[in-house]
C-alpha cells in the first residue's frame, strides 16, 4: 500500500492498554497520529490489585515512537472519567476500543455470585458505561469508530466460562444496536472475537499457541474498523494468528405452520428435519428480515384441518385415476345386485345379456362403480384418492351416495375418473368428508357425476363447520304409490364382491364377527344397486335408460338373505322419493333417498371420433396438416433422415392419433401409425401439437407443464429442432387443402402481445419509494434490463439518494439484464425466480451476475 | 509390497481434424512405434497392451496393436468415455505395480465424426439419461450440444455463485491457444485474442464457440515398466507415476439442480484427494498441469476440484495469470483439449505424453522450467475420472 491508513488528530480511548490487544492497539493508533488515552488499571487478570506501572510505560512507547498519549488508570465501571481523561488531555473522542478484560473462570457447579457480578460489571458494564459516555460526544459532532470485544467463548460457549460468555455474548448484543442508533450519525460499531497470546487466554492455551498467536495481529483489523474510510458498522469478525473473517447469522428455510391450525409437539417433531435442514438456508441480517417469514406466514390464514384431514392441501387436490371397464364387468354387476332373478323376463335379461333383443343396458347405479374400484386400487396401496385426507379405510363408514348419469352408461369402454374434495364437516369428535368424482369418456365428456359422503370415525375436532343438520327426501305421510319387496340371497354378497370390493367384511365370518357382526353383511352399495332397481322397475317400465340420478342415506346394515321393502312415493313426473326397510327386523336400512328421472332418454353431446376431427380442421389446423406439412418439407429438404437418425413416435390425444416420423436414413418420411421401436415418444394433445408445430407453445413449457409426456431418450427430442427451419407456407397450404378455409392463414401472424414490462417497473417504483430497503442487492447500483417481447429498455438508477427508475438506457449501467416480457412478468408474479430463470438461459446477465440475486426485489410486485 | 511403475516411451500423432486423419490403425501404429523408440525396446518386449477408443466397433484394439505385431500378447479393449485414453493408462498402471507384468503398453486412439458428441445406439437406455435427467431438471433442453449444455449449465451455476465475468471463461480459451501456438502437435497453431473469443457464435451461454473442444483425430501411447524391467534396459531416471487414482459418479452427481456436480466436480475433487494423500504430494508443489478443459467452463471448476486456487478463487487465479507461464502452474502447456483437440481415446495418452517430455525437460518452447512434478487430470461423463502424478527425480 502506497499511502498509510492514519488517524491524524483522532483522540482514541483504548481500555486495558497496559497489556496485551490493548497495548498493541494503542501502539498502532499512536504511531499512527492518533491521540492515545491509554486506559488501564494497572490490576491482576483476576481483577485484583491497581497500579499505574503498566499504562505509563505504554505511554513512554507511544511517545518513544514520537506520538502523543495520556495514561488514565480508572476502571472502566467508571467510564465517564475515562472519557473525561480525553476531553481534558484533547478536548474531544473519535473512537473507542473496548478492550479491557478480566476472567473469573470457573465450572458453573462451583461460580459464585461475586464471579459472575464482577466479570458482568468489567465487561458488559464496562463496556457500556465508556460507550455511553463518549455517545454524545461522537454523535454531536456525526463521526465516531467503537469496537467491542467479545470472544469464541461467547459465540460458542467454553467449558469454565459460563459468567464470561455471557457477558461476551451480551456485548455483541449492545454492539448491533449501537450500530443501528448511530448508522445516521456516522458513529459506527463493530464487534471482534480475538484469539491472541495474552494474559487472559494464558490460562486456557499452551504456550506453544500463545507465541503464535501475536496479539500484534489482531490489531491491524481494529484499526481498520477504526478508519474514516472503513464503512462497515454492525459486523462481527473472528481474528487471529494473521485470519481474519466476518460471521453472520444463518437460518435454515424452516417451516412455517399454517395459521388457524392447531399444532402442538408432536407436529413440531414431524417437521424436525425441515425445520433444521440448513441445504436453502439464508442470512437475516437485520429484525425486518429475521420477521419476514413470520410476517409472510400471518398471511396464509389455514382452512382448517388436523392431522387426518388437511383442508388447505385438500380442498386444492384433484386426482384423476383410469378405468376401462367391459360388458362382463356390466352383466356381473347387474346379477351381483339382484338383476334377471327371472331369466325370461325380456326386461331383466337386457341388463345381464349382451346379445338381448331389447338392447343391452347398463344400471345407472354401475356409474359409481369404476371410480369406486379406482379408489379402492389406491386404498390397497395406502394412496388417498385426495391428497391432504390421511386416513385409512379402516375408519371410514360409508354414509350417503350420489350418482348421477348424463346419458345411459357405455357398456364398455375407457373411463377417466376426477377425485375432487367437496367438504369436510366436524362432528367432533367424527368428520363427515364429501367427495365428488367426475367420470369423462375418452372424448373428454362427462358421462356421470358421483358424491361419496363418508364418516370418519374420530377425524373431527379441529373446530371447522358442523354443517348442514336435518332431513331431506322425507317421504310424505300418505301411503306410497307403490312398494317392491325382494329377498336377497343368501349369498349375494359373495357374488356382488366380484364387482370389485373385496372386503373380507361382506365374505369372512370371522372377519365380520371381528367388527361386531354376526356374520358377513351385505355391500351397501348392494343394496344401493337393488333401490335403484326397485325405483326403475316401478317407474321406469324396468328400462333404466330414463333414470338420471339417486341420492340415499345409509342408515343400517343388511345381512344377506334379508328381505328388502322399498317404499316409493311419486312427488312428481320426474321425483321419486323412497325408503327402504329390512323386513325381518324391521329397520330402515335407506333413508333420505331419492332419485330423479329424464323425461326422456338423454342424447350424447359428444359426437363420434372422425366428426371431432372434422370440427377441428374447421378451426384451425390439426395435426394431421402439421404431418403432411413435414412430409412436405422432409422431400424438399433432402437428407434429413441421414442427419437425423432418430425415429420418432407421435401419440396425439383429443382426437388420438398416432404417427411416426421416421428419420433414421435417406430423407426421412411421415406415417400414421406406431413404430416397432421409436427411439423417443412424445405424448401430447393434437391441439398441443399444433401449437409446438407452429412456434406458439415452447416445446420445454409443454414438457415441464406435464402437457407432454416424452420416454426414450430424452435428448433425442431436441432433434425435432429441423422443424423450426420448415417454410410456415407448407403448413398453410396444407392446413387449408382439405376445407379451403382462407381464415386459417392467420394462424401463422399470431397477434401482437401486450407488454407487461411497463406494469411491472411501475410497481417497482412504487415499491422503491415506500420501502427504501426493498434494494437490498442491488445497493449503490445502476443496471439496465433489455425486455423483449414486446421490446422494452429500463434503467434502475440506485446510485443516488433516492432510487430511480426510467424507460430507456444509461451508460452508468454496470450490468445489463436481458428478459423476455412474460419471464419479467413471472418474476414479478412470483411464478419464476431469477436462479431459476437465469440457469435456464431466459435471464441473460451482462455483468456481475450476483446482482442477479437482487432481482429478489421484482417478487411478489404484481 | 508395490512395484513402482515408470513411464519410460511415450509418443503422439498431430491432431488433425475429422476427415482429415489417417485409418484408425495407422495413427495407432504411429503412436505406438514413437513410444517404443521413445522407450528403445523392440515390441516383444511388451507383455500387456490396453487399447483405448470410444468410437468403433469391439476389437479394434487388436487391430490396432496388430500393427505393431503379432506376438500373441493379451489385449484389452477399453472405452470410458472422454476418459478413455487415461483408463487404459490405469490399467497398464496397475498391471505393473501388482507385479502381473513387467512392461505394458498404453495406447489410444480416435476417428471421430463432425459435429457434437451424441449417442449412438438409440434403441436402448442412454448412458447418460440420469445426467440428463438432472440437466433437464435444472434448465431444460435446448438446441445447443448436449455437452454444452451440460458443462455451460454448470458454467451458469458457477456464476450465480460467484459473479463471474463471462470474459473470465473466454480468457482461458486465450491462454489455451497462445499454448498450443507452440505446439506442433495441436490441431490449432493460431492464437486467439479474447475479443475474437468473445466475439465467436454463441454455443450456450456463457460459452462461445472457441470456447468449446473440436473433435478430433489422433493417437497417443506409453509404455509403462518396473524398475526391474528399466534396469535391465539400461533406462536411467524415468519419469514415474508418483500416485494415481480413479473415481466415478458419487450420489452428488445426481442430487437435484446442481450441474457443478453433475458434471463430475466431486470425481475430481475425490480423485485429487486420493493421489494427494497416496504421493504426500500437495497441490502446491506441482509445477506443470494437464487438465481436462473440454469447454472452458470445466477448467475454470477444475482450478478448484484439483486444489489449485481456493473454492470460488479461480477468477482471481486465471486474471493473475497463475495458469500459465510466470504464475503459480503452467496448466495444459500442450493448448489441452480446446486447442490441442480432443480424440476421446487419445486424450489422456497425449496428456500423459506432453507431461512426460515436459518432466524430462524436452518440451522445446513449450517447456515449463525445472518442471520436477506434474499431475493429469482427464474426466469422462457418465463418468470416471482419472487423475495422475507424475515425477522425475
Amino acid at each position: 500500500m502506497s499511502e498509510q491508513l492514519r488517524y491524524e488528530g483522532k483522540v482514541v480511548i483504548v481500555t486495558g492498554a497496559g497489556n496485551g490487544l490493548g497495548k498493541q492497539h494503542a501502539l498502532l493508533f499512536g504511531a499512527r497520529g492518533a491521540k492515545v488515552v491509554v486506559n488501564d488499571l494497572g490490576g491482576s487478570i483476576h481483577g485484583g490489585g491497581k497500579s499505574s506501572a503498566a499504562a505509563d510505560a505504554v505511554v513512554e512507547e507511544i511517545k518513544a515512537l514520537g506520538g502523543e498519549a495520556v495514561a488514565n488508570y480508572d476502571s472502566v465501571e467508571d467510564g465517564a472519567r475515562i472519557v473525561q481523561t480525553a476531553l481534558d488531555s484533547f478536548g474531544t473522542i473519535d473512537i473507542v476500543v473496548n478492550n479491557a478484560g478480566i476472567l473469573r473462570d470457573s465450572s458453573f457447579q462451583k461460580m459464585t455470585v461475586e464471579d459472575w457480578d464482577l466479570i458482568q460489571r468489567v465487561h458488559l458494564k464496562g463496556s457500556f458505561a465508556v460507550t455511553h459516555a463518549a455517545w454524545p460526544v461522537m454523535r454531536d459532532k456525526g463521526y465516531g469508530r467503537i469496537v467491542m470485544t467479545t470472544s469464541a467463548a461467547g459465540i460458542y460457549g467454553n467449558f469454565g466460562q459460563a459468567n464470561y460468555s455471557a457477558a461476551k455474548l451480551g456485548i455483541l448484543g449492545l454492539s448491533n444496536t449501537l450500530a443501528i442508533e448511530g448508522r445516521s450519525k456516522n458513529v459506527h460499531c463493530n464487534t471482534i472475537a480475538p484469539i491472541a497470546g495474552s494474559r487472559l487466554t494464558e490460562t486456557v492455551l499452551p504456550p506453544e499457541l500463545i507465541a503464535a498467536l501475536k496479539p500484534e495481529s489482531v490489531s491491524p483489523l481494529v484499526g481498520w474498523l477504526c478508519h474514516e474510510d472503513c464503512k462497515e458498522t454492525g459486523g462481527l469478525f473472528e481474528v487471529g494468528a494473521g485470519y481474519i473473517s466476518k460471521l453472520r447469522w444463518e437460518r435454515t428455510r424452516g417451516h412455517s405452520f399454517k395459521l388457524g391450525r392447531a399444532f402442538g409437539p408432536d407436529e413440531v417433531a414431524a417437521q424436525w428435519g425441515k425445520i433444521t435442514d440448513f441445504k436453502e438456508a439464508e442470512h437475516p441480517a437485520d429484525i425486518n428480515q429475521s420477521m419476514a417469514p413470520v410476517l409472510a406466514n400471518m398471511n396464509s390464514k389455514s382452512l382448517g384441518g388436523n392431522q387426518y384431514i388437511d383442508l388447505d392441501l385438500a380442498s386444492k387436490a384433484e386426482t384423476t385415476v383410469e378405468s376401462s371397464h367391459s360388458e362382463h364387468d356390466v352383466a356381473l354387476y347387474a346379477l351381483g345386485v339382484g338383476a334377471a332373478a327371472d331369466p325370461l323376463d325380456k326386461k331383466d335379461l337386457s341388463l345381464v345379456y349382451e346379445l338381448s333383443s331389447d338392447g343391452f343396458h347398463v344400471l345407472p347405479t354401475y356409474a359409481v362403480m369404476p371410480a369406486m374400484n379406482a379408489m379402492l386400487a389406491m386404498a390397497k396401496e395406502g394412496k388417498s384418492p385426495v391428497p391432504g385426507l390421511n386416513y385409512g379405510f379402516d375408519r371410514v363408514l360409508h354414509g350417503e351416495q350420489y350418482t348421477e348419469v348424463k346419458f345411459p352408461f357405455p357398456t364398455k369402454g375407457k373411463l377417466r375418473h376426477t377425485f375432487r374434495f367437496k367438504s369436510a364437516y366436524d362432528k367432533a369428535p367424527h368428520a363427515v368428508v364429501a367427495l365428488g368424482v367426475t367420470t369423462t369418456d375418452e372424448t373428454g365428456e362427462e358421462i356421470a357425476y358421483n358424491e361419496i359422503t363418508t364418516f370418519v370415525r374420530g377425524a373431527g375436532g379441529w373446530g371447522g363447520e358442523r354443517g348442514p343438520s336435518g332431513e331431506s327426501n322425507v317421504p310424505p305421510a300418505r301411503e306410497p304409490d307403490a312398494v317392491i319387496e325382494e329377498k336377497t340371497d343368501l349369498n349375494q354378497a359373495l357374488l356382488y364382491r366380484l364387482s370389485g370390493d373385496w372386503n373380507p367384511l361382506h365374505a369372512d365370518p370371522a372377519f365380520a364377527k371381528a367388527f361386531g357382526f354376526d356374520k358377513p353383511i351385505l355391500h351397501g352399495l348392494c343394496t344401493y344397486g337393488h333401490v335403484g332397481r326397485h325405483v326403475i322397475k316401478a317407474f321406469c317400465g324396468n328400462d333404466p335408460r330414463k333414470f338420471k340420478s339417486i341420492k340415499v342415506r345409509f342408515a343400517e346394515s343388511v345381512f344377506p338373505g334379508e328381505t328388502l321393502v322399498t317404499r316409493m312415493w311419486k312427488e312428481s313426473d320426474n321425483r321419486i322419493v323412497f325408503e327402504t326397510r329390512v323386513k325381518e327386523r324391521d329397520k330402515v336400512v335407506i333413508k333420505n333417498a331419492a332419485v330423479e328421472l329424464y323425461e326422456q332418454i338423454p342424447q350424447r353431446k359428444a359426437k363420434p371420433k372422425a366428426q371431432a376431427v372434422a370440427a377441428a380442421v374447421a378451426a384451425g389446423p390439426v395435426s394431421a396438416d402439421v404431418f403432411a406439412a413435414i412430409g412436405k418439407h422432409l422431400a424438399a429438404s433432402k437428407g434429413l433422415g441421414e442427419q437425423t437418425r432418430t425415429v420418432f413416435q407421435f401419440n396425439l390425444k383429443d382426437p388420438d392419433s398416432a404417427w411416426i416420423l421416421d428419420m433414421k436414413s435417406g430423407d426421412g418420411a411421415v406415417k400414421q401409425g406406431t413404430a416397432d421401436k421409436p427411439d423417443v415418444t412424445l405424448e401430447l394433445s393434437d391441439e398441443d401439437f399444433v401449437a409446438m408445430s407452429t412456434g406458439k407453445a415452447d416445446p420445454n413449457k409443454l414438457y415441464f407443464g406435464g402437457k407432454m409426456k416424452v420416454t426414450g431418450n430424452v435428448m433425442a427430442s431436441q432433434k425435432l429442432a429441423f422443424l423450426q427451419k420448415m417454410d410456415p407456407k407448407l403448413l398453410q397450404e396444407a392446413a387449408s387443402a382439405p376445407a379451403a378455409a382462407p381464415a386459417k392463414a392467420a394462424l401463422a401472424s399470431a397477434a401482437p402481445k401486450e407488454a407487461k414490462s411497463g406494469a411491472v417497473f411501475a410497481a417497482l417504483a412504487e415499491r422503491l419509494r415506500s420501502d427504501k430497503k426493498a434494494v437490498n442487492g442491488l445497493a449503490g447500483q445502476v443496471v439496465a434490463f433489455k425486455v423483449s417481447g414486446p421490446e422494452a429498455s429500463w434503467v434502475l438508477d440506485l446510485s443516488g439518494k433516492s432510487p430511480r427508475v426510467e424507460q430507456g438506457q444509461s451508460d452508468q449501467a454496470t450490468t445489463v439484464f436481458g428478459i423476455a416480457d412474460e419471464d419479467l412478468a413471472a418474476l414479478a408474479s412470483g411464478a419464476a425466480d431469477a436462479r431459476d430463470l437465469y440457469q435456464r438461459g431466459k435471464l441473460r446477465v451482462d455483468g456481475d451476475v450476483r446482482l442477479a440475486h437482487g432481482l429478489s426485489v421484482f417478487s411478489k410486485l404484481i | 509390497m508395490k512395484n513402482r511403475v515408470n513411464v519410460i516411451g511415450v509418443g503422439m500423432t498431430k491432431f488433425a481434424k475429422p476427415g482429415a486423419s489417417a485409418e484408425y490403425y495407422e495413427m495407432a501404429r504411429e503412436a505406438g512405434q514413437k513410444a517404443l523408440a521413445d522407450a528403445g525396446i523392440p515390441y516383444d518386449q511388451v507383455e500387456q497392451a490396453y487399447v483405448g477408443y470410444v468410437y468403433g466397433d469391439s476389437t479394434c484394439g487388436q487391430r490396432a496393436v496388430y500393427e505393431l505385431g503379432l506376438t500373441g500378447i493379451p489385449v484389452v479393449n477399453v472405452n470410458n468415455n472422454c476418459s478413455t485414453g487415461s483408463t487404459a493408462l490405469w490399467l497398464a498402471r496397475q498391471a505393473v505395480e501388482s507385479g502381473a507384468a513387467e512392461c505394458v503398453l498404453a495406447l489410444g486412439f480416435e476417428k471421430m465424426e463432425k459435429g457434437a458428441l451424441g449417442n449412438k445406439f438409440n434403441d436402448r437406455e442412454p448412458p447418460m439419461g440420469r445426467h440428463a435427467q438432472v440437466m433437464v431438471d435444472a434448465q431444460g433442453i435446448s438446441n445447443a450440444p448436449p455437452a454444452a449444455q451440460m458443462f455451460g449449465g454448470a458454467g451458469r451455476e458457477y456464476r450465480w455463485q460467484h459473479g463471474t465475468k463471462k470474459e473470465t471463461f473466454g480468457k482461458i480459451s486465450e491462454k489455451a491457444r497462445d499454448h498450443a501456438s507452440r505446439n506442433p502437435y495441436a490441431l490449432f497453431n493460431q492464437k486467439l485474442s479474447l475479443a475474437e473469443i468473445m466475439a465467436s457464435e454463441e454455443v450456450f451461454d456463457p460459452l462461445t464457440r472457441f470456447q468449446c473442444c473440436p473433435p478430433t483425430c489422433g493417437a497417443g501411447a506409453a509404455i509403462v515398466c518396473s524398475d526391474a524391467f528399466a534396469k535391465k534396459h539400461k533406462i536411467k531416471n524415468a519419469v514415474y507415476i508418483a500416485a494415481q487414482a480413479m473415481t466415478t459418479d458419487y450420489a452428488s452427481s445426481f442430487a437435484p439442480l446442481s450441474l457443478i456436480k453433475m458434471v463430475g466436480y466431486d470425481m475430481t475433487v475425490q480423485a485429487a484427494k486420493q493421489v494427494y494423500e497416496k504421493s504426500g504430494i500437495g497441490p502446491e508443489d506441482i509445477d506443470v498441469v494437464e487438465l481436462h478443459d473440454c469447454f472452458t467452463a470445466n477448467e475454470l471448476l477444475t482450478y478448484e476440484g484439483l486444489g489449485l486456487c481456493p473454492e470460488g478463487g479461480a477468477e482471481k487465479f486465471i486474471w493473475d495469470g497463475d495458469n500459465t507461464y510466470g504464475g503459480k502452474f503452467v496448466t495444459n502447456p500442450s493448448g489441452g483439449l480446446l486447442s490441442k483437440g480432443h480424440p476421446l481415446g487419445a486424450t489422456g495418452l497425449a496428456q500423459c505424453t506432453e507431461l512426460v517430455w515436459q518432466l524430462r525437460g524436452t518440451a522445446d518452447q513449450r517447456q515449463v522450467e525445472g518442471a520436477r512434478i506434474a499431475l493429469q487430470h482427464n474426466l469422462g461423463l457418465g463418468g470416471a475420472c482419472v487423475v495422475t502424478m507424475y515425477r522425475r527425480d
